[in-house]
């Protein structure tokens, strides 16, 4: 069962605001779709341990450097900046 | 419609019927005309698409030789990254977002001068069955602007559906290329896990998602395919094609072949696309291949086991959206947290959020066994169902959705019924399978259906053969040009 | 009451590979900020990790040198949460399968501090704050790190000092990491509890995060240490928490509230496959890794007849154990090497950085041949002493500087002539002596050496001169 903690606590944790009039049909909304997503404790098996989807290992880069990124491109999508930094200022 | 429109329109550029710019400037044209209708496109890219075909004109006269995709005007879903060129997933969130970087696909396809008309619609982070949930609206279906395209990849499928380019590159995690595709009376194949970079798409679920191409024709599908495919030092999980080009095997015989239906996949599908589906197998037996029948019971777990999955790692894919390095930032606030908090809720949309909310919940603490763990664990014997199916069969044939398009605001109103749509589509992601979904006719309104093949690992060959095989025997029967786009 | 510590601590290593963990930036400290960055590193979308084989190699190598299993199957976990420094809201680590588990370090006093895992992840970048605006750097982000995490073995602030050093001395010498503490490169979190002498219950721990000098280690531990004898003394309990140290004040306090208690969602990295290391792989690292500073210690003294603290002084830094050991190649007594080490070449390195760097002009081969020479009795030991000084100076060789004549040494005859003529030129000390000033022969010996350029014997002459003066 999902409650409006429930709610509150998973909303803190994915930085996302609920209003506090929201909260009520959020919380209804998450508990149908957990109830769907419960379905899968109907199964009567267990599963099996699943590792990878292609089943891959070692994928490995050498430790040789290519250049970075020039400074202005790094910060070119940047909604503010200052002095080679991205900048968030104390309050808007 | 054996031969495809990138085989005609290449030889076409080739034998000076015309050129480049001229085909180019057609297609641009018509995207103008249709995309009011549409919606398809949220970004048309004129000066990259003239400058590209510029080049190719000189090529041709200088007499060099062009490769398959030189020359052919097309389009990308809005989730694979253009360097300069907005790239925002139909999202407020990455409004205005430029990539300095190009996807390995489109670095791939630019290098042999594929011509980009522009960015195509998409449900917002590709978390939609209609794409609807994007933030410039949703895509119009070509056979009936009153009805949805499908989605997420909508706009590619609106596009190609009504021949405002040639053929597109669309993202499938959970049926996002072959359900559009289906709605659009044409083809979309998702290729196995691993064999196209995700390197630049922009991640929804990292372990589901796989680029792929959406066509017309088989034919076209397989070209773009091979180009498209093979390993990406980038993409960890990258291991690339395996085999020949699917190209040379298209029209193989497919006496003896094996197709596998199973039970479970007709359990629920509306009966026009039941019939079209019993029709498909009787096309196959007079191709002289075999018709199984078995059983896939986990299969009835594969939806819910795939929200929980694909939510969880987008819970985790979107955490990076905080407007700081890129994309929106509020307005207002007191402190950066409020910044952060703020942007996210503002930028992201209602299902985008769910979705979020959702997947930080299956992997919380107390909840983490009851849901990621277990769901993981039943994607095991999923993947291990096909494994078994595979010893007894060469491809599975499936339909792609169990109904037609549906009408524009009818899936918004209930997630739940929305998610259902996507129970024939999720389990081939589930367990990294190909799948290509292909016209198979029309139901009562007149809308197309699609029916899915689906292959073992890393058996795009063996689906394309009989997908092609399908669409040479049936021919015009299921495949109709929509009122739109340009007609040659 | 008596009351016991009880601590353990996270160890945070950056590794000294060229390029970051997941792509191919550099991984230079002390750049322009934003300037060592690439989508990779700054989380743009779309981007994904590739796995920089060094590092694993790097962290194997570090839990081989501390006794760990090193497991044949691992993979990457995310660590999931929001900050500002780390751009993918995520932080690519280990979880529930470490490269490394179930190692441990021994002291001095014979202890074993056990290590429960050594694993792999990502650095984030750096904030500055300046007048409450946030200036964000990912310079520093996706830098490879081990974090080393031991059980809570450790007893008083002596044992968590030696067992900082002994890790930061291992993982130099392995060459895995420099482990600057003062620009970043090692890091601790400190575990610190209390407990009645005698109890074996674990009282409740508090963490003390970011601990970068040794120093300051201890004096939080003590202040720690302090703070929950006295609440618990008290009748009050000791909260869990996590807390920073404030130098300036030398007190510890709370860094968030239990509102901001943070649920990390550990799951799969999904972009990442399975790290998997054969026992082949393992032995091969094995073979790479050095003589240990311990075991240089036990050698020094039981072969090489070192003191314990010489050995320790000598076995701290890599550059300058192998200064040593080659210099000491062929050597009689290898002691008389480390003297001139401890002595004349310490003297020029006053920062323990300048010791670690080693940066001398002369070269292990020219030390070990001015040592040969006191060894054949060629030159004294005084000649030998300014020689070096001089060697130090100009980087020059031994022979620069000393002479075949100063190598011939000085007969009985030359000695007394130039004792007699030390006497002769040196009236106003002989005339002091002679009214009982003792020591006013030290400057007639003195001039015997000068002019001598070092080769007379000192005590000889000595008691040349007081037989002339007729004492």
């Amino acid at each position: 069962m999902v409650t409006r903690e429930d709610v509150i606590n998973i909303a803190r944790l994915s930085k996302l605001y609920i209003a506090e009039e929201d909260l009520d049909e959020m919380t209804k909304a998450m508990a149908d779709i957990v109830k769907f997503a419960d379905t899968i404790n109907n199964a009567s098996e267990d599963g099996v341990e699943f590792d990878n989807i292609n089943n891959l290992s070692n994928a490995f880069r050498e430790d040789e450097v290519v250049p970075s990124y020039d400074r202005d491109e790094i910060l070119s999508n940047a909604n503010d900046t200052d002095e080679g930094h991205f900048l968030v200022r104390k309050r808007v | 419609m054996a031969e495809g429109m990138i085989t005609r329109f290449g030889r076409m550029l080739r034998d000076k019927e015309l050129s480049c710019t001229e085909l180019t400037e057609k297609y641009l044209t018509q995207i103008e005309q249709a995309n009011g209708d549409l919606n398809a496109y949220v970004k048309v890219t004129p000066e990259e698409a003239l400058k590209t075909a510029k080049a190719v004109d000189e090529k041709i006269a200088k007499g060099e030789e062009l490769s398959a995709l030189e020359g052919i005007p097309m389009t990308l879903k809005d989730n694979i990254s253009t360097k300069g060129i907005e790239t925002t997933c139909c999202s407020k969130i990455l409004e205005g977002y430029k990539p300095i970087y190009n996807a390995t696909v489109w670095e791939t396809l630019r290098n042999s001068n594929a011509v980009l008309l522009g960015k195509t619609n998409m449900d917002e982070f590709a978390m939609g069955s209609s794409s609807e949930t994007s933030y410039f609206g949703g895509s119009a279906n070509p056979h009936d602007i009153t009805r949805v395209a499908g989605g997420s990849s909508g706009g590619v499928a609106s596009a190609v559906g009504g021949n405002i380019a040639v053929y597109g590159l669309g993202s499938d995690t959970g049926g996002s290329i072959r359900q559009p595709a289906s709605f659009c009376g044409i083809v979309g194949l998702k290729p196995t896990y691993g064999a196209v970079s995700r390197f630049g798409l922009i991640a929804y679920a990292s372990s589901f998602d796989q680029i792929g191409p959406i066509t017309t024709t088989v034919e076209d599908a397989a070209i773009v395919y091979d180009a498209i495919s093979g390993y990406d030092k980038m993409d960890s999980t990258s291991r690339g094609r395996v085999g020949d080009p699917t190209v040379n095997s298209l029209k193989n015989d497919i006496k003896g072949m094996k197709i596998g239906i199973a039970d479970e996949y007709l359990d629920g599908v509306n009966d026009d696309v039941r019939a079209l589906i019993e029709k498909a197998c009787a096309v196959y037996e007079s191709l002289g291949a075999q018709i199984v029948r078995f059983k896939l019971p986990s299969l009835k777990y594969a939806l819910p086991v795939y929200y929980i999955l694909a939510c969880a790692e987008a819970s985790s894919n979107l955490g990076r959206y905080d407007g700081i390095r890129y994309g929106y930032r509020t307005s207002s606030y007191n402190d950066i947290n409020e910044m952060v908090c703020k942007t996210r809720s503002e930028g992201f949309g209602a299902e985008v959020q769910r979705r979020i909310l959702l997947g930080t919940y299956v992997l919380s603490a107390g909840y983490y066994d009851a849901y990621y763990k277990k769901a993981q664990n039943l994607r095991g014997s999923i993947v291990n169902a096909f494994k078994a199916a595979f010893e007894s069969c060469d491809v599975i044939l499936a339909p792609t959705v169990p109904m037609t398009a549906f009408k524009k605001g009818s899936a918004v109103s209930d997630p739940i019924q929305t998610y259902l749509t996507d129970i024939c589509t999720v389990p081939v992601n589930i367990a990294g399978l190909p799948g290509v979904s292909i016209p198979c006719g029309f139901d009562k309104d007149n809308m197309p259906v699609g029916m899915q093949l689906i292959g073992n690992t890393f058996c795009e060959s063996t689906i394309l053969n009989a997908a092609w095989q399908y669409e040479n025997a049936a021919g015009a029967d299921v495949f109709r040009q929509s009122a739109y786009g340009v007609k040659l | 009451m008596q009351y016991e510590m009880v601590a353990g601590f996270e160890t945070h290593v950056e590794l000294a590979t060229n390029t970051k963990i997941f792509c191919s930036c550099t991984t230079q400290f002390g750049a322009d900020s934003n300037t060592h960055c690439c989508p990779i590193c700054i989380g743009l979308p779309g981007v994904l990790p590739k796995l920089n084989r060094q590092a694993v190699r790097y962290a194997i190598m570090a839990g081989l040198a501390t006794n760990c299993h090193i497991a044949n199957i691992s993979k990457m976990d995310r660590k999931n949460y929001c900050y500002p420094d780390l751009p993918k809201a995520y932080q690519i680590s280990q979880y529930d399968k470490p490269l490394c588990e179930n190692g441990y370090i021994q002291l001095s006093n014979g202890r074993k501090i056990r290590l429960n895992r050594i694993h792999i992840e990502e650095d984030a970048g750096k904030l500055i704050h300046k007048r409450g605006d946030t200036y964000v750097d990912y310079n520093r982000g996706g830098v490879p790190l081990i974090e080393i995490v031991s059980e809570p073995d450790i007893r008083s602030v002596e044992e968590a000092k030696e067992y900082v050093e002994k890790l930061q001395q291992i993982m130099r010498y392995i060459g895995v990491s420099d482990c600057r503490m003062q620009e970043g490169s090692m890091r601790c979190d400190v575990n610190v509890s209390v407990r009645p002498v005698g109890s074996t219950e674990l009282g409740t721990r508090t963490e003390i995060k970011n601990m970068n000098s040794i120093t300051f280690i201890g004096r939080a531990m003590e202040y720690e240490f302090a703070r929950q004898v006295d609440l618990i003394e008290s009748g009050g309990e000791v909260e869990q928490q996590t807390l920073r140290y404030n130098d300036a004040e030398n007190t510890t306090s709370p860094m968030r509230g239990k509102e901001d208690a943070n649920d990390y969602r550990y799951f799969r990295d999904p972009d990442l496959v399975t790290i998997s290391v054969t026992d082949e792989e393992i032995e091969e690292l094995k073979a790479k890794i050095p003589e240990l500073p311990f075991e240089k210690v036990e050698r020094y003294v039981n072969e090489l007849g070192l003191s314990e603290k010489d050995a320790a002084n000598i076995a701290k830094y890599r550059n300058i154990a192998e200064f040593f050991e080659a210099a000491s190649e062929g050597v009689k007594n290898p002691k008389s090497v480390s003297n001139f080490i401890i002595g004349q070449i310490f003297r020029r390195l006053e920062t323990e950085e300048d010791k670690e760097n080693f940066d001398i002009k002369t070269t292990p081969e020219q030390l070990c041949e001015l040592v040969k020479l006191i060894e054949a009795g060629k030159i004294k030991n005084n000649l030998a002493k300014s020689t070096l000084e001089k060697m130090l100076d100009t980087g020059k060789p031994v022979t620069e500087f000393v002479s075949e004549s100063d190598m011939a040494g000085l007969d009985e005859n030359a000695l007394a002539e130039l004792c007699k003529k030390a006497v002769e030129s040196n009236p106003k000390a002989v005339e002091d002596f002679k009214k009982g000033k003792q020591k006013a022969v030290k400057s007639l010996v003195g001039f015997v050496m000068k002019e001598s350029r070092g080769k007379a014997d000192a005590a000889a002459a000595e008691k040349i001169i007081i037989e002339i003066i007729g004492g």
